[in-house]
């Protein structure tokens, strides 16, 4: 397998596409949430498989977490996206969209939470994938998302993906919410086998 | 018989070399410019001061300084500069924020030439030659 690598310039553009892309995604939570979303500096790296949970903001690890994934493909480049949803987070969440039971957290069940779940998971993945496929003039076909777990440990979800690959492009994207209590973790994640035909599109881009 | 006008100074200021470059490649052709780039917002606000940003060209989220901040010096200090926020972040609070601060428009990334070409226009900074 070839080694891959990742230079400053094509980290810079990672960056710069994932922050367009994902401003596109927190205008969409924000308008549906009525809310601030305070945009991070996206963290982009390649990293070993086992050294995932290591990417992720060491608060989260072994924080009580909820999570959906999302596979994408398109042009041989294929990844997951997963959101790691801090279960803290879905009280506020509730009383934003006006969910039944807002005033009540202990009413909020299970099954409240995992619409809640797929509601953001579909809007922040979805735009932040199409985002970065549109400057990068590929189409990405989404696959159907599949939850990866309710009220679990950050770290035991990002341990117990079985990927293929050993080495990953992460790109790690912290949201939080101004004045309220929302917090989640997105990662996109590249194959190894991706990284190269991204690299060679990306210096396409900056040449 | 033409006079020889002055260079318009317009200033990019991103942290980003990718974005920098893709603004830079946006700018019209034709458009009579010096230009010079900033990777944060105290060299953007340090290039104001030397004059080389009549048009400033101003990204919201870099270190040490951000974009809210410039725009906040630039109005507190009077400084010479027309500044068109060009950002990721396109979320209406950042839209408001930002024209209260006195930026003069604010341009959605990605950039590229038309969506330059229109603003230049609209705000008469570009005029016909």
């Amino acid at each position: 397998m070839s080694s891959v690598s990742l230079n400053e310039d094509q980290r810079d553009c990672y960056q710069e596409l994932t922050n367009v892309a994902m401003g596109q995604a927190a205008d969409r939570l924000a308008r549906l949430l009525d809310a601030y979303v305070v945009l991070p500096v996206p963290k982009v790296n390649l990293i070993e498989n086992s050294e995932l949970h290591m990417a992720i903001q060491a608060a989260e690890a072994d924080a009580a977490v909820s999570a959906v994934c999302q596979g994408f493909i398109g042009a041989g480049i294929a990844g997951e996206a997963m959101l790691l949803f801090n279960d803290t987070s879905f009280a506020d969440l509730a009383t934003l969209m006006n969910y039944p039971g807002m005033n009540n957290p202990e009413a909020l069940d299970r099954e409240a939470e995992l619409e809640l779940l797929m509601d953001v998971s579909s809007l922040l993945i979805g735009a932040c994938i199409q985002g970065i496929g549109e400057q990068l003039e590929i189409h990405f076909n989404q696959g159907h998302p599949v939850v990866l777990g309710q009220h679990c440990l950050a770290s035991d979800i990002l341990k117990s993906g079985n990927h293929q690959w050993t080495k990953t492009l992460a790109i790690e994207i912290h949201y939080t919410l101004e004045h309220v209590n929302i917090d989640c973790d997105l990662l996109l994640l590249f194959t190894e086998d991706s990284v190269e035909k991204l690299n060679n599109v990306i210096d396409f881009l900056l040449d | 018989m033409t006079t020889p006008t002055k260079k318009t100074k317009v200033l990019i200021c991103d942290d980003s070399s990718f974005a920098r470059k893709q603004m830079k490649r946006a700018l019209p052709p034709e458009w009579d410019i010096d230009v010079s780039f900033a990777g944060d917002g105290l060299e953007g606000l340090e290039q104001i001061r030397q004059g080389n940003g009549e048009v400033v060209f101003l990204d919201l989220t870099m270190p040490n300084l951000d974009g809210y901040g410039v725009l906040e010096v630039i109005r507190k200090e009077d400084l010479p500069a027309m500044v068109l926020v060009v950002s990721g972040d396109i979320q209406p609070d950042a839209q408001e924020r930002v024209r209260k601060l006195g930026a003069m428009a604010f341009i959605k990334k990605p950039i590229d030439a038309d969506k330059a070409r229109t603003v230049l226009a609209e705000y008469g900074i570009l005029t016909e030659a």
